[in-house]
């Protein structure tokens, strides 16, 4: 897995996490993030009422695959996955969003969010934005044991 | 008529199992986060916090132990140690499904008896002490302490704390007592005075999350049950 990417419900950006090599450019995965915003608004409008959380394949380009997700909250999170000659089953990416998806849930879970902001009225829901932040250290750590899993398996797989 | 070990933690199982009304994990870990928080935005003051969190449990300590001992078969405890056993075992186990591992402290050497009576007997055990260690904190589910929070010296779970410190303060301990000058056995039912706190917890990184109880002193109420 290169990049993974939360997004708020108003497009703001939660957390973007990269895994690809060191030379390869993080800004890229913003750009990403970005198409694939454009992508899951065309699809999700299209859908109707067809309310499923995985929404596949969204695109693919250079050397990776971008898939989407949606949370009934209207959270994007974006994975995006290093084309390989392996076959990646859609049941997988689903469990790996599913993952995601819980991690995210359990970091908004925790109370001392709130401590954040006294004062503030939780408009735009800014604690959830903030989430991300690198105060936050388990939301991280957790993206990257799913990445890590996902790199290990992925391995097993494309080595004959 | 010492109870075993084992037969403490299937009486825990089956009163967790026997409850009729359980409560989603989840929920009861975001109440009480959402306390903690709304507490620590009301009093500022870390210390403070940690107080009202052992009076709350205080509170609910001396109440949850009549439930306790009216639904569990639970004689009456013979010394301190077996009251740590029961409450890990028991205790814990039938409130929120999990087994503390207990350590014993060790007290003080009691010294020969007197012909007194056994009230030098039960000043040396004054000191025992049993440690808790809880593998997992259902209170603490999804909790990450924040930088501030973590200097400021919060004990997350405080409640727990309180919650046993009034529970035992209500439980009556029943001692046997030998003593020679009386031709028959008189028995002590001594309440306890314990403090209890916290002496680690991994929300603040420590490596487990570890409560100590210690008996400070037993609340006499002698009633001799031989004729003398």
């Amino acid at each position: 897995m290169n990049a993974v990417a939360f997004i708020s419900p108003q497009n703001h950006p939660i957390l973007i996490r990269t895994f690809a090599k060191q030379d390869e450019h993080t800004i890229k995965y913003h750009y990403i993030a970005h198409t694939s915003l454009d992508v899951i608004e065309e699809r999700v409008n299209t859908g109707g009422k067809a309310a499923e959380c995985y929404l596949g394949l969204l695109y693919s380009m250079e050397d990776v695959a971008v898939y989407g997700y949606i949370t009934p909250l209207k959270v994007k999170i974006v994975v995006a996955l290093a084309l390989s000659d392996s076959v990646v089953k859609d049941v997988e990416i689903s469990m790996i969003f599913k993952a995601l998806h819980m991690a995210y849930y359990s970091a908004i879970s925790n109370p001392f969010l709130k401590l954040d902001f006294p004062t503030e009225v939780a408009q735009d829901h800014s604690p959830y934005l903030l989430v991300g932040s690198p105060k936050w250290r388990n939301f991280r750590e957790r993206v990257d044991e799913i990445s890590r899993i996902v790199g290990n398996t992925s391995h097993a797989v494309s080595i004959p | 008529m010492a109870t075993t070990s084992k037969q403490y933690k299937n009486i825990g199982e089956d009163l967790w199992k026997g409850r009729a009304e359980k409560i989603n994990a989840e929920l009861f870990a975001l109440t009480y986060g959402a306390l903690v928080v709304q507490l620590l935005q009301d009093y500022e003051d870390y210390a403070e916090v940690n107080k009202q969190l052992e009076k709350m449990g205080y509170n609910i300590g001396t109440r949850l132990i009549e439930d306790f001992l009216a639904k569990s078969a639970i004689g009456r405890c013979a010394d301190f140690r077996e009251v740590g056993e029961v409450v890990s075992k028991v205790g814990f186990k039938s409130f929120l499904n999990i087994t503390p591992s207990i350590t014993h402290g060790v007290a003080p050497p009691p010294p020969s008896p007197k012909p007194d009576g056994g009230a030098s007997t039960t000043q040396a055990s004054a000191g025992s002490t049993f440690t808790l260690t809880l593998d997992e904190n259902p209170l603490a589910e999804f909790v990450e302490l924040p930088e501030e929070v973590l200097e400021g010296g919060l004990w997350f779970s405080n409640v727990l704390c309180g919650v046993i410190r009034g529970a035992l303060e209500m439980v009556v301990i029943h001692f046997a007592q030998l003593s020679p000058s009386l031709k028959t056995n008189s028995s002590r039912q001594v309440q306890m005075q314990v403090q209890v706190d916290f002496i680690s917890d991994v929300l603040r990184g420590d490596e487990s999350t570890e409560i100590r109880v210690k008996l400070v002193k037993y609340l006499e109420e002698e009633v001799p049950i031989g004729d003398d």
